[in-house]
């Protein structure tokens, strides 16, 4: 929206003394305005306008319930503890090969970055899919994980407790991955590792290698080139890459559904337990509840995205 | 502190950008590499610095006052190093930005805090940027830019100082003053000071020694004035100030140990050529074609009566007005200081 007022503000300066050869008439640019709105209106505001009045359609004390039911509670934690681990786990990987590709030439560079690109182009069912034939029963892995002779907790995240490690002591005759928290781990790495490395390398190979060179030659090690250099040149394209990674984790459906099994209290994160309520009886309006929460997510996403769009706009405009 | 550089070899893939030179730098010289772009120049000035490494099995050495410093990290070799577009950290203040080589430092080595700012501003006034301190570097003007990262290569008092292109980005006007003041700043803080350049104007007013490279090797070392009177190479000749290049047949009197090898070349240098209105025996008939005579000096274009070949005549207006050379009149050039090259250039 900024970007459209002020493009529009900038024609009508320049259109002041006289009509541009570029300027529709101002028919053509009222439909074409409206013609946007419309269809904003109709597929992106109304569905999302729709989340929140169906979430508060049984008044405020369902959406209330529905978001203190103990199984709520255990979806949200998991659907944290989940982000808490893919963001940072993702944050390193992506910074480590935004820095490789975008600094250095090295054969099989080309072939990295569209690796890097790869959960992006593949199906989320997918994604959740592979590790099912490597960690599941019938899996590569699973003749091992699942032999009797060696077996192990099962971590089982927050359950309903307050700590994220705990353990299902068993006994067990297995090595939980699929159908249990690493597998959803797993999945939502999978899933959400481009978002950090993709808004990083192009923001690095515009900056060139100049600055790291001039820290090198005063001086600085490589740890102090990253921190006091690199660092702070990148932190709004990081920051910016790590909520939409964020937002991803938290949001993640497809791949998430294939590995984790739906145990209510244990495996079902917010999206998965918004599906499960929908497809129940009687939890309707329940899941619309916390369907609304993630909205919200996404509407501080947003917000959150403009002001670094704002502030890094203002950076770029100091460099020119 | 002198440079000493053997047997530099570095290739980029197929593309040889130095090839197996040495270059000797004696201690507190002003030293310009020129060449046309791609001659290897920034590359040789960054091997020198560290950041390029010549090709490991090429054997090259780069001593730094008779101290082996191919190995050494390029933080550790006692060099500053001033980047074409200045490379100075965006996010930093100008103080921080000199201050950064100090602070870097380890515990040891790092001076206090105090002493650290003295040294700054200290370095700011040198650059005769004294109250820019809490600036950005986007604030400043190119000009300005240039000078703080000349002063945040300094802070860390180096034995040598590096320059990439010192000049190139900034605007005329802009770059002839920063010329001549940093001519001046070099002989007060009398640094060994190696800078590149691809401005042949630049190099034979600023340098004590000029160093001209081509195609990856340097074809001529000496000062100024000997490199602009006595080019080694047809290339030094043609690069360096305008020439004439003339066939061998048209200069009269040719010495006999000049012998007329195949695509042999002369060239004479516009100022060398003497105009006179009656023949004699070492002159060569030509033809006026053109006066230009809005500067200084005067140009005259001339074609050669029998060769066809065109030559540009420098003189003084006052010879000029001598001569009154009119269009399509027939005049006789004498060349003063023709020189003769047995190859051709490249």
């Amino acid at each position: 929206m900024a970007a459209i007022s002020s493009t529009l503000s900038q024609r009508s300066r320049a259109s002041a003394p006289g009509r541009r050869a570029m300027a529709e008439s101002p028919w053509v640019r009222r439909l074409l305005i409206g013609a946007a709105l419309t269809f904003l209106i109709l597929f992106l505001i109304l569905p999302l306008a729709v989340v929140f009045v169906e979430a508060f359609s049984k008044g405020i004390e369902v959406y209330a319930n529905a978001l203190i039911d103990p199984d709520t509670w255990a979806a949200i934690k998991l659907t944290l503890l989940i982000a808490a681990i893919a963001v940072p786990l993702n944050t390193f990987f992506g910074v480590t090969a935004a820095w490789c590709i975008a600094k250095y030439k090295f054969p099989g560079r080309s072939i990295l970055l569209t690796l890097v690109d790869l959960p992006f182009a593949v199906s989320p069912v997918i994604s959740g899919l592979i590790y099912v034939l490597i960690f599941g029963r019938q899996g590569w892995l699973g003749d091992w994980l699942f032999d009797p002779r060696y077996p192990a907790p099962h971590w089982i995240g927050f359950a309903h407790g307050w700590w994220p490690l705990t353990f299902d002591w068993g006994p067990h005759d297995s090595i939980a991955v699929i159908f249990a928290v690493p597998g959803i781990v797993l999945a939502t790495v999978f899933v959400t590792f481009p978002f950090v490395a993709r808004e990083l390398i192009p923001l690095m190979e515009a900056q060139g290698n100049d600055e790291e060179y001039a820290a090198l030659t005063l001086g600085a090690n490589g740890w102090q080139t990253f921190w006091r250099v690199t660092l702070p040149n990148i932190k709004w394209g990081l920051f910016y890459g790590v909520i939409l990674c964020n937002a991803r984790a938290m949001g993640e459906f497809g791949a998430v559904s294939v590995v984790s099994g739906h145990i209510r209290g244990q495996t079902n994160t917010l999206p998965l337990h918004i599906e499960l309520l929908y497809q129940s009886p009687g939890t309707y309006a329940g899941a619309f509840a916390c369907a609304s929460l993630l909205s919200l997510l996404a509407l501080i996403t947003m917000v959150l995205k403009n002001f670094i769009e704002w502030r890094h706009g203002r950076a770029g405009r100091e460099l020119a | 502190m002198s440079i000493h550089a053997v047997n530099i070899r570095k290739t980029f893939g197929q593309f040889v950008a130095l090839e197996n030179l040495e270059l000797k730098v004696p201690a507190g010289r002003l030293v310009a590499l020129l060449g046309p772009s791609g001659s290897g120049k920034t590359t040789l000035l960054r091997v020198l610095a560290g950041l390029e490494y010549a090709d490991p099995g090429s054997n090259g050495r780069v001593y730094l006052h008779g101290q082996d410093v191919t190995n050494t990290p390029p933080g550790d070799r006692g060099v500053g190093f001033v980047f074409q577009h200045y490379a100075l950290f965006r996010h930093l203040t100008i103080f921080e930005n000199v201050a950064f080589g100090l602070k870097v430092r380890g515990r040891k080595t790092r001076p206090p805090k105090a002493e650290i700012e003295e040294r700054v501003n200290k370095l700011l006034e040198l650059v005769q940027l004294p109250g820019i301190a809490h600036r950005r570097p986007h604030q400043l003007s190119g000009g300005q830019r240039q000078r703080v990262a000349l002063a945040r290569a300094l802070a860390t008092e180096p034995k040598v100082l590096l320059l990439d292109e010192p000049f190139g980005a900034l605007d005329a006007k802009v770059r002839k003053e920063l010329r001549r003041w940093l001519r001046r700043f070099h002989e007060q803080v009398q640094l060994t000071t190696v800078f590149v350049t691809h401005d042949q104007e630049e190099a034979l007013e600023l340098a004590d020694e000029v160093v001209v490279m081509n195609n990856a090797r340097i074809e001529q070392v000496g000062p100024p004035q000997e490199v602009y009177d006595n080019p080694a190479t047809p290339f030094v000749f043609e690069f360096l100030g305008n020439v004439n290049r003339l066939e061998l047949t048209t200069v009269p009197n040719v010495p006999p140990e000049a012998t007329p090898a195949q695509g042999a070349v002369t060239y004479v240098r516009p100022h060398d050529i003497e105009l006179l209105r009656e023949p004699a025996s070492d002159t060569i008939p030509v033809i006026v074609h053109h006066v230009f005579a809005a500067g200084a000096g005067a140009r005259v274009q001339v074609v050669g009566n029998k060769t066809g070949e065109w030559f540009d005549v420098e003189m003084t207006r006052y010879d000029l007005d001598k001569l009154k050379p009119r269009y399509a009149e027939m005049v006789y050039a004498r060349l003063r200081r023709p020189r003769i090259f047995t190859k051709p250039a490249l």
